[in-house]
């Protein structure tokens, strides 16, 4: 993989929901104990320009929840991001928060105190949303939300009310309700139970129809970046670098019998082998 | 009894209730008879009759009850200071644990008077405002927020820091973060430090009123004490230890029916 030397030029029509995202030459590395500096992210180069799902896929801990807050300009505090390399959305570097990308946390972070329909219509108690849309749109908005979450009926509950898989319905329904051009998830269903996990997945294909866009998907379970991705791309750990970046064809939803197929096996273990011939530790996931 | 020595085995309420009050009656009992037997003089312990009857007394005498006049008095100086320290005191504490950097300015002002012998700040007062009505309410105020300070500016900071994050995420300016993301997370332990600071002020309520009192339960006391009517002074300080548990457990209630959430999480 060679790094474009010059950034994709942005097609910037605002209705059409395509963006390019760059990521150039990222290295991040922080202080360590020893005083010296331990390197996270080691030259990572990669290029999203069509909406798609893409895994991130890598052991945990690899340091690809690190690239995926830098997508979303969320930054840790008190340590330079990226230490060298940059992140230009539609050719415009990005330097903190902006509003092309909504995240979606492992811990969705619901507020307990307001119903389910008001934690997603949250982002239009923020002054940059609120000003953007009138509140009749973005409550039919909320609502159609619902519907296709599956929570429609449960608008009036609180979080507590409310199990793991459905508090991460509502966060996934606020991610969407502001139809961002880009979609990032950090391991969002890592927490679930497998039963849970499978319908959360499913419920993202049937989302990502009704509202393509583009999704980086961050996950170290091997079996959901074959079900799920349009694209996956393998990260070594420590440092993180792209050890494979592959394309599965296969439309969506992926039956159980393409699960078992020559092709999916053949790509499970190409993943397998690029992980264990990285030297770090961190674990993968394989649902079987 | 296999269950005895289990501190995650509450007994049953009705349980409770029974040792609670058992144990209630056992010292009204022992005060009863200590008091009967003679071996206390009746002007070093009143004995629970006399007590009951000095209670009577203040309640209703010669067409009028002190005590229901010494009560309002106090309750409305608890109430006029605690609005000041809830006006006053949580936005402080608010703003401390939302800038890191106005808490390590404060801090070094306000954590160390929670060890501060507060009562030792009266004559101070005094010489600054006087022996008033201010006086009495500035003490109440100082000693409970110097509580409630600390308490709110922690409550601010327990908040998980994904709540910010994800606020931060959705476009909120930091202001919107706290307001929005941060503070109503934090309003239960928030109303727990005012719950504190009520508790406290009950407290103090008697030095408050050591000074100067002509109204109030401090004075009711102080002028029995004077007198030696030790039943009226038992009385009182009983009176003074209902008001502080039914004023306890209005905000309990008060606040399980503001923040329902709390307890389901």
């Amino acid at each position: 993989m060679s790094a474009p030397t010059v950034a994709a030029v942005p097609v910037d029509t605002p209705d059409a929901k395509s963006v390019s995202v760059l990521v150039k030459d990222i290295v991040q590395e922080y202080p360590a104990d020893s005083g010296g500096v331990t390197r996270v992210i080691d030259r990572v180069t990669l290029t999203f320009d069509q909406p798609g799902i893409n895994m991130l896929l890598g052991p945990s801990g690899c340091g690809k929840s690190t690239l995926l807050h830098m997508l979303g300009g969320v930054r840790p505090i008190g340590v330079r991001t990226p230490t060298s390399g940059s992140v230009l959305i539609d050719g415009v570097e990005c330097h903190g928060a902006h509003d092309d990308s909504v995240m979606v946390f492992q811990r969705y972070a619901n507020r307990p105190d307001l119903s389910v329909f008001d934690n997603v219509a949250f982002p239009f108690r923020l002054k940059l949303w609120k000003s953007r849309e009138p509140e009749a749109q973005w409550r039919g908005r909320v609502a159609d939300l619902l519907k296709a979450v599956g929570l429609a009926d449960k608008a009036g509950l609180r979080p507590a009310q409310l199990s793991g898989g459905q508090n991460q319905r509502v966060a996934l329904a606020r991610a969407l309700v502001l139809r961002p051009k880009i979609l990032l998830m950090d391991e969002p269903f890592g927490a679930l139970d497998a039963q849970t996990r499978e319908e959360m997945q499913q419920l993202l294909i049937n989302l990502y129809q009704s509202w393509p866009c583009l999704v980086v998907f961050v996950t170290h379970d091997v079996t959901e970046a074959l079900l799920l991705g349009d694209r996956v791309i393998v990260l070594t750990t420590q440092p993180a670098r792209v050890a494979d970046d592959f394309l599965v064809s296969e439309p969506r939803p992926r039956s159980a019998a393409w699960q078992r197929s020559a092709t999916a096996q053949g790509l499970e273990e190409r993943v397998l082998a690029q992980l264990h011939a990285s030297p770090g530790r961190g674990q993968v996931r394989v649902t079987i | 009894m296999s269950e005895f020595w289990n501190p995650y085995a509450p007994p049953d309420p009705r349980r409770r209730r029974l040792l609670g009050a058992g144990s209630v009656l056992a010292v009204l009992l022992l005060w009863s008879a200590v008091a009967a037997s003679g071996l206390v003089s009746q002007t070093r312990l009143p004995a629970p009759w006399d007590v009951v009857s000095a209670f009577g007394y203040l309640a209703w005498n010669d067409g009028h009850s002190m005590l229901l006049t010494a009560t309002l008095w106090s309750v409305g100086r608890l109430l006029v200071a605690g609005m000041l320290v809830i006006i006053i005191g949580i936005p402080i504490g608010i703003v401390m644990g939302a800038a890191p950097q106005v808490n390590a300015a404060l801090s070094p002002l306000v954590d160390p008077f929670r060890s501060a012998p507060v009562v030792a700040l009266l004559p101070i007062l005094v010489m600054w405002m006087g022996i008033g009505e201010s006086m009495k309410i500035a003490f109440l105020f100082i000693g409970a927020v110097v509580y409630l300070i600390p308490m709110v500016r922690d409550a601010i900071q327990a908040v998980p820091q994904s709540y910010w994050i994800g606020a931060r995420d959705l476009g909120a300016t930091p202001w919107e973060c706290i307001r929005q993301a941060v503070v109503p997370m934090a309003m239960p332990r928030i109303a727990d430090a005012v719950v504190v600071a009520f508790s406290v002020m009950w407290t103090y309520i008697t030095v408050a009123e050591y000074v100067n009192a002509r109204e109030g339960l401090g004075q009711l006391i102080q002028n029995a004490r004077r007198f030696s009517a030790w039943d009226q002074v038992f009385a009182g300080i009983m009176v003074i230890i209902a008001l502080a548990l039914a004023t306890y457990r209005l905000m309990i209630w008060l606040k399980r029916r503001l923040y329902p959430w709390e307890t389901q999480q």
